[in-house]
């Protein structure tokens, strides 16, 4: 197996595991910025991921449908542009306060100097 | 979060109407006494329960991965059976060789094996966070 190839496998194989739990974050934010419905939370994730998290609509309203029920997310409904009324989706107190304090633990400490020079790909 | 959800719902509706349909299957072969096709009879019963609790069960853990190791199913399964066998021996639609002693004592010993699974189930929501599975939360 030459370099390139095993570099790519390896790659594809970390991406994977590390997407895992992903999702929850990009929820979280999407909510954060705003309320949304499913096809906005949908569009932010993809977009501000760069595409490299992508989304089914089942997938999001099974989440969403757990985050309601554990009281970190919660709805209102609203007209849409155009058809039916739309769920629209907000982070409850709770909600906010766990996304805070999960960035506060584990994203923050990505901002610290030595991390961030550590982290410039740039040679 | 309902407790009851819409694919348990259709699961006791398939579940009772094959129930029912078994009860009269085998009511009906025990009075013309085809009894070898009692068996055969019993081996589809359960192999269609299979699939039903199979298709619902699944299809309800997708919706929402409510985590019971199976014991609303198990506990509606155990509810209908019973009822509908007493039922069957209060109209008096059972065969000769029926007998309502054996209801009583399916009820006794699948009563034993379904508190044993609400032990189990009691003890498994140690890992989790309001019924959720907690390496289902965040996914």
């Amino acid at each position: 197996m030459n370099n390139e190839k095993l570099l790519i496998q390896l790659l594809l194989a970390w991406e994977e595991t590390y997407k895992k739990g992903q999702l929850t974050l990009w929820i979280f934010l999407a909510l954060k910025e705003n309320k949304k419905y499913v096809e906005e939370i949908k569009s932010f994730v993809e977009e501000k991921s760069n595409k490299t998290l992508c989304c089914e609509e089942q997938s999001l309203y099974r989440n969403l449908r757990k985050f309601q029920h554990l009281g970190v997310v919660d709805y209102e409904t609203g007209k849409g542009n155009k058809g039916p009324e739309r769920k629209y989706y907000f982070l409850t107190n709770l909600g906010q306060t766990l996304l805070n304090q999960f960035i506060n633990r584990n994203i923050s400490l990505f901002f610290n100097k030595n991390i961030k020079n550590l982290l410039n790909t740039e040679d | 979060m309902k407790i009851i959800t819409i694919n348990q719902l259709k699961f006791a509706v398939g579940f009772a109407v094959l129930t029912i349909l078994f009860r009269y299957g085998l009511s009906n072969l025990l009075n013309n006494e085809y009894f070898v096709y009692v068996w055969l009879l019993a081996i589809l019963y359960f192999a269609t329960l299979f699939i039903v609790g199979w298709v619902f069960g699944k299809k309800d853990y997708l919706s929402f991965p409510f985590y019971d190791v199976g014991f609303r199913f198990h506990l509606s399964s155990y509810i209908l059976y019973i009822t509908i066998s007493e039922l069957w021996f209060l109209f008096e639609m059972q065969s000769r060789y029926e007998n309502i002693k054996t209801v009583h004592l399916t009820a006794l010993i699948w009563g034993i094996f379904l508190v044993i699974h609400f032990f189990f189930f009691l003890y498994t929501r140690k890992n989790a966070i309001k019924g959720i599975n907690k390496s289902d939360i965040f996914e």
